[in-house]
């Protein structure tokens, strides 16, 4: 598995539920300013992140990740520890 | 098929057993199993339950085989077509909420709580799912409250009304006053601004309004009707012959009434804004109350609400969308 596989998996959940082209979703993409996620959006997306690759995401973490690109990291990270 | 998940009613799984018999509707219950025999439904045995007091999106992810858990994946991947549970709210919206997930195009599901009364049933929406919420979502909720009354409970042209402070234009919130703006705009039959007291007047056929407001607003009514109810049964014991006389003379209308108004025939409350219908039962309902509720949620399909809603809030414009040129590009 690599941090791309890990980027595409969350383009793909965000342009499948916010419906916005996967292409327009860069790794500097915000989830609150440029997607207007909202809280329970941000929810969605760690459950499907978490039951993909079987790890957690603590609430004080979770709350610091704020573009596309520290999503993806997060996830590679823990990944690779694991 | 209905989804019914037969912990957390304050009877036990046994009245939920009961009332889905009662139904005459095909049931998939989830629960203990040795308490659930002799329903005549399919029983998938699942006695871990989440309390009420346990927090419910962590309750949920951390407990995959809780009956409410296992009821609202059965309708997430079909084998169920709608999800009743008399449980706690918070983890049945959290368990629905994850599992069906939101309608294409809809920011937040809303609690509707239908209300019976003399002069015909009253939704009320938000009743507690969202304490803070945007111009949009009460747009969204008007749309959905709508819907869902022409779609269930038959209303030709349901009247909509936005709970405020004041029936003039003014009067309200910034976020109020916004949505006001946009629903006047739109395809409704928009009643402008409505107060506490149209709730229970018969004047709109629905109220909408944040989940604070809401919850706080439903269980008011909710009081002063048990309260005034029991002051009149007081005043009648304690009124002398002639008092008692009154009482039994109105005593026929007076059950009449009483059986209009019981909560337990609308069945209870639904989570409006999700891919398949859910419907919230009270706790306190008895077998009569749950099998209300699962001929709610089978009408609830029967009449396509979920895929007229949809197309509710698609025609008037008011699906979400991300704002065009507010997303980064690539280089």
């Amino acid at each position: 598995m690599t941090r791309e596989e890990v980027l595409g998996r969350i383009r793909e959940h965000l342009a499948t539920e916010l419906e916005v082209e996967p292409s327009a979703i860069a790794e500097e993409t915000r989830f609150r300013e440029d997607l207007e996620a909202d809280s329970l959006d941000l929810v969605e997306l760690t459950v499907e992140l978490e039951d993909a690759y079987g790890i957690r995401f603590p609430d004080d973490e979770a709350a610091r990740i704020l573009t596309v690109g520290q999503a993806a990291d997060f996830v590679f990270a823990r990944v690779e520890d694991s | 098929m209905i989804a019914l998940d037969a912990n957390g009613a304050d009877g036990g799984p046994a009245v939920v057993a009961d009332g889905a018999k009662r139904s005459g509707e095909q049931v998939l219950l989830f629960g203990p199993k040795d308490e659930l025999g002799g329903s005549g439904a399919e029983v998938v045995d699942a006695p871990e339950r989440i309390a009420g007091d346990d927090e419910p999106v962590r309750a949920v992810r951390s407990r995959p085989d809780a009956s409410i858990v296992q009821a609202a994946r059965a309708v997430a991947e079909g084998r169920a077509e709608a999800l009743v549970s008399a449980g706690s709210t918070g983890p049945t919206l959290a368990a629905a909420t994850l599992a069906i997930k939101r309608l294409r195009g809809v920011h937040r599901p809303a609690i509707a709580a239908l209300l019976p009364l003399p002069t015909g049933p009253v939704l009320l929406l938000d009743a507690g799912a969202n304490t803070e919420v945007r111009p949009e979502h009460l747009v969204q909720f008007a749309y959905m409250g709508a819907a869902f009354m022409e779609a269930v409970v038959g209303s030709k042209r349901p009247r909509v009304g936005l709970l405020s402070v004041g029936r003039e234009a003014a009067k309200g919130t910034p976020d109020v006053l916004a949505a006001r703006q946009r629903l006047e705009d739109g395809p409704l039959d928009f009643a402008g601004n409505v107060e506490g007291f149209d709730l229970t007047a018969g004047t709109v056929d629905v109220v909408v309004t944040d989940g604070f407001t809401g919850n706080v607003a439903l269980k008011v009514a909710e009081g002063a009707s048990r309260t005034v109810r029991e002051a009149i049964r007081q005043r009648v014991r304690s009124g002398g012959p002639l008092a008692l006389l009154g009482g039994l003379l109105i005593r026929g209308p007076v059950a009449r009434l009483r059986v209009e108004l019981d909560p337990e025939r609308v069945g209870g409350a639904l989570l409006l804004g999700l891919r398949r219908p859910v419907v919230i039962a009270h706790g306190s309902f008895g077998p009569g109350g749950i099998s209300a509720a699962v001929r709610l949620a089978r009408r609830a399909v029967d009449e396509r609400m979920v895929e007229r809603t949809h197309a509710a809030l698609e025609t008037a414009g008011a699906l979400r969308s991300v704002p065009a040129g507010s997303v980064a590009t690539n280089g």
